[in-house]
C-alpha cells in the first residue's frame, strides 16, 4: 500500500519535473522541458485568479447584476418603439418617419424662413441646431488654421534649427494632449458653456492637430527643388514659400478638409456637455426621457457627419490622386459615423 | 562678357578630398566638364554656385568672389529641381525671385519686366506654348528646358549645368543641349556644362576640362580632345563612343582604337 502511493507520487514529481527520470542527456533535457512547463503552467494559474478577483471586485463595485438586467429586458422592448415608432403604410408596417420629421421641424434642427414676403426680400433665415453645430466646426477650423500652419511650418526641422523647432513641437504635443472636450471646461469662463466656447476649443484643437499633420507632411518633401530655388539667390522666406511650402500646397489643402471633418464630429460632442448645436438637442431630450426626439437627433447627427466625411474625403481623393485616399462608401459613411464621433471626441484620429 | 576664375580650389569633406588644387579661367565660351563619377565635378559646380563652400581657394567672377547663391550664377541641375506641383511659367518666375520681396512674390505682383522675361526665356528654349502647363505633367527633357528657362530668368553672366541630360533619352538629350548652347549663346552667357556622355561633349563643347580623382588632368579646345585623352581620364572603357566624332583627329582609325584597348 505504502509502496503503490510511493510510487505514485514519484510518477507525479517526474511528471512535474522534480525527479530525473534518466542519466542520459536526452532524459535530463527532458526533466528540464518537464519543470519549464510546470513553471508556466503556475504563472498561467496565478494570472486566471488575479483576473477572476479583478472582475468581481469591479462587477461588485458597478453593481452589476444579471437579475437586474433580465428584470429590467422587458423596459428596454417596450423602449423601442418609441425610439422607432411603428406605423403602417398602405396596411404594411412601418417606421414613422413623420415623427422624427415633425419634431426637427418643430425644434428648428435645420433651418426655417421667417417673414412672409418673398418677392420683397424680407425673409429671415434661421438656421437650427444642424447648422449651428456645422459653423462651430467651420469657423473653428478657419481660425485656427493660421496658427496651425505656423506652428507647423515652424515645427519644422528644415525651417527652425533643431533644438528651437521642438519649442512649436512641445506646444502642439501639450494641446494634443488634451481633448477638445476638456479645452471646453478649461474655457468655460471665457464664454460660459456655449458655441462660442466650443469654437474657441476647436480653434485651439486645431493648431495642435493640424499644425502635426502640416509638419510631418513637410518632413517628406525632396531636396531638390529646395536647392533649385536656393539657387536662383532667393531669401530665407522665399525658400521656404517657394521651395517647400509648394511643394505641399495640395496636400495642406487635403489635410485642412480632413480636419474639417473631425472638427464636425468633435462639435456634436462638445454639444453633449452642453455647447449647442445638435449634441445639446440630443442632451436635452435624453433628460426628458423623450425618446423619440432622441433618436431623431442621432439620426440628423449620422446624417451630418456622414455627409461631411464623404465630401472631405471626395475632395481629398481629387486633390492627392485617385490611389492615396481610401474611398468611404456611402454606406460605410453613415453606419460608421458613431464610432468616429468618439474617437474624435477622445482626441483619436482616422 | 565674362570671366569665371578658379584659383587652387581644394574641397574636403572630413579624410576624403573631393576636389585638389584646381585652377582655371574662362571666359564667354560653352565649357564642358568631363570626369567619372566621384571625380568631383558636382562639388566643382557647388563651389562655384555657392552652395558649398570651397576648403581652401578662390572662386572669382568677374573679379568680384563668389559666395553664397546668388542671381549671377545660373544653376541647371540633373534632377530639375523644378517646384513640379506649379506651371512652367511660374517656376520660370522664380529665376526672378531675388528681385522681388517676399510679399510680390507670393501674390505673384513680380514686375512686368520679370514676367516678360520668363515668356520670352521660355520662348528661347521653345515652350512658349506650354507656359501655363504643370511642370509635373511634361516630360523629363521638357521640364529640364523649363530648368534653363528659369536659369536665364536670372539674367545670369555664369550658367552651370550639373549633368543636365544625364536622365533622358538620347533625343531629349541632343534637344537640350541644343537649347542650352542656342541661350548660352542668344544671352552671351558664359557657360560651364558637365557631362558623362562624351559624343555630346564632343558635340557642343568649345572647350574641355577633364577632372581626374579631384585633380584637373586636361583643359584643352575644341579639336584637342583626343581618344587617347579620353582613355586615361575614363580608363579602359570600351563603350566610351568617342571614335564617330573625333576619328578625323586622331592618327588610328577607330576600329584599331578599340583593339588596342581590348589588347
Amino acid at each position: 500500500m505504502s509502496s503503490e502511493s510511493s510510487s505514485r507520487g514519484d510518477r507525479l514529481r517526474e511528471y512535474l519535473g522534480l525527479a530525473d527520470v534518466g542519466e542520459t542527456s536526452v532524459d535530463r533535457k527532458l526533466t528540464d522541458l518537464k519543470r519549464r512547463k510546470t513553471v508556466r503552467r503556475f504563472w498561467t494559474a496565478l494570472g486566471i485568479v488575479a483576473v477572476a478577483l479583478l472582475l468581481n471586485f469591479s462587477l461588485r463595485t458597478v453593481g452589476f447584476s444579471l437579475v437586474e438586467l433580465i428584470t429590467q429586458f422587458p423596459f428596454f422592448l417596450d423602449a423601442l418603439p418609441e425610439y422607432f415608432p411603428p406605423t403602417t403604410y398602405y396596411g404594411l408596417p412601418f417606421l414613422d418617419v413623420m415623427q422624427y420629421w415633425s419634431f426637427i421641424i418643430e425644434q428648428n434642427l435645420l433651418l426655417s424662413l421667417e417673414g412672409g414676403r418673398w418677392l420683397a426680400g424680407d425673409i429671415n433665415i434661421v438656421w437650427g441646431a444642424t447648422f449651428v453645430t456645422l459653423a462651430i466646426a467651420f469657423a473653428g477650423t478657419v481660425l485656427g488654421l493660421p496658427g496651425a500652419l505656423l506652428f507647423g511650418v515652424m515645427a519644422s526641422e528644415r525651417v527652425v534649427p533643431y533644438p528651437f523647432n521642438f519649442l512649436f513641437r512641445a506646444t502642439m504635443s501639450l494641446i494634443r494632449a488634451i481633448p477638445a472636450l476638456v479645452w471646453v471646461l478649461i474655457l468655460i469662463p471665457l464664454g460660459g458653456v456655449s458655441p462660442f466656447t466650443a469654437t474657441l476649443a476647436i480653434i485651439i484643437d486645431t493648431t495642435g492637430y493640424l499644425g502635426r499633420l502640416f509638419t510631418d507632411e513637410l518632413e517628406e518633401i525632396a531636396d531638390g527643388p529646395i536647392e533649385g530655388i536656393r539657387s536662383t539667390g532667393a531669401n530665407k522666406p522665399q525658400v521656404v514659400s517657394f521651395g517647400m511650402l509648394s511643394q505641399v500646397f495640395r496636400q495642406f489643402i487635403a489635410w485642412i478638409a480632413f480636419d474639417l471633418e473631425h472638427n464636425v464630429r468633435v462639435a456634436i460632442s462638445l454639444g453633449l456637455i452642453g455647447a449647442g448645436g445638435l449634441g445639446l438637442e440630443l442632451d436635452i431630450q435624453r433628460k426628458t426621457f423623450n425618446y423619440t426626439e432622441m433618436m431623431a437627433c442621432i439620426i440628423l447627427i449620422v446624417l451630418l457627419a456622414g455627409s461631411v466625411e464623404l465630401l472631405s474625403q471626395r475632395v481629398r481623393s481629387y486633390l492627392r490622386g485617385e490611389d492615396e485616399v481610401e474611398k468611404t462608401g456611402v454606406l460605410e459613411a453613415f453606419f460608421t459615423s458613431p464610432r468616429k464621433i468618439i474617437e474624435s471626441a477622445a482626441g483619436r484620429r482616422r | 562678357m565674362s570671366t569665371l576664375t578658379v584659383e587652387n580650389v581644394t574641397k574636403t569633406y572630413g579624410d576624403v578630398t573631393a576636389l585638389e588644387d584646381v585652377s582655371f579661367e574662362i571666359e564667354d565660351e560653352f565649357v564642358v566638364l568631363l570626369g567619372e563619377s566621384g571625380a568631383g565635378k558636382s562639388t566643382l559646380l557647388r563651389c562655384i554656385n555657392g552652395l558649398t563652400e570651397p576648403t581652401t581657394g578662390t572662386v572669382t567672377l568677374d573679379g568680384e568672389p563668389l559666395a553664397g547663391s546668388r542671381p549671377s550664377v545660373g544653376m541647371i541641375f540633373q534632377q530639375h529641381n523644378l517646384v513640379e506641383g506649379v506651371s512652367a511659367y511660374l517656376n520660370a518666375l522664380t529665376g526672378s525671385l531675388e528681385r522681388t520681396s517676399l510679399l510680390e512674390s507670393i501674390f505673384q505682383w513680380h514686375d512686368r519686366a520679370d514676367k516678360r522675361r520668363a515668356l520670352e526665356a521660355l520662348e528661347t528654349v521653345g515652350l512658349l506654348d506650354e507656359a501655363h502647363q504643370r511642370v509635373s505633367q511634361m516630360s523629363g527633357g521638357q521640364q529640364q528646358r523649363v530648368g534653363i528657362a528659369r536659369a536665364l530668368v536670372q539674367d545670369p553672366s555664369l550658367v552651370l549645368a550639373d549633368e543636365p541630360v544625364a536622365s533622358l533619352d538620347p533625343g531629349s538629350a541632343e534637344d537640350v543641349m541644343g537649347y542650352l548652347k542656342k541661350a548660352a549663346t542668344v544671352h552671351e552667357v558664359t557657360a560651364l556644362v558637365s557631362l558623362h556622355q562624351v559624343n555630346i561633349a564632343a558635340h557642343f563643347g568649345e572647350r574641355f576640362i577633364g577632372l581626374r580623382d579631384g585633380q584637373l588632368l586636361f583643359d584643352v579646345q575644341q579639336g584637342e580632345l583626343t581618344p587617347a585623352l579620353i582613355d586615361e581620364l575614363y580608363g579602359d572603357v570600351e563603350t566610351v563612343g568617342l571614335a564617330e566624332y573625333l576619328a578625323r583627329d586622331s592618327d588610328e582609325p577607330p576600329t584599331q582604337q578599340r583593339r588596342r584597348v581590348e589588347a
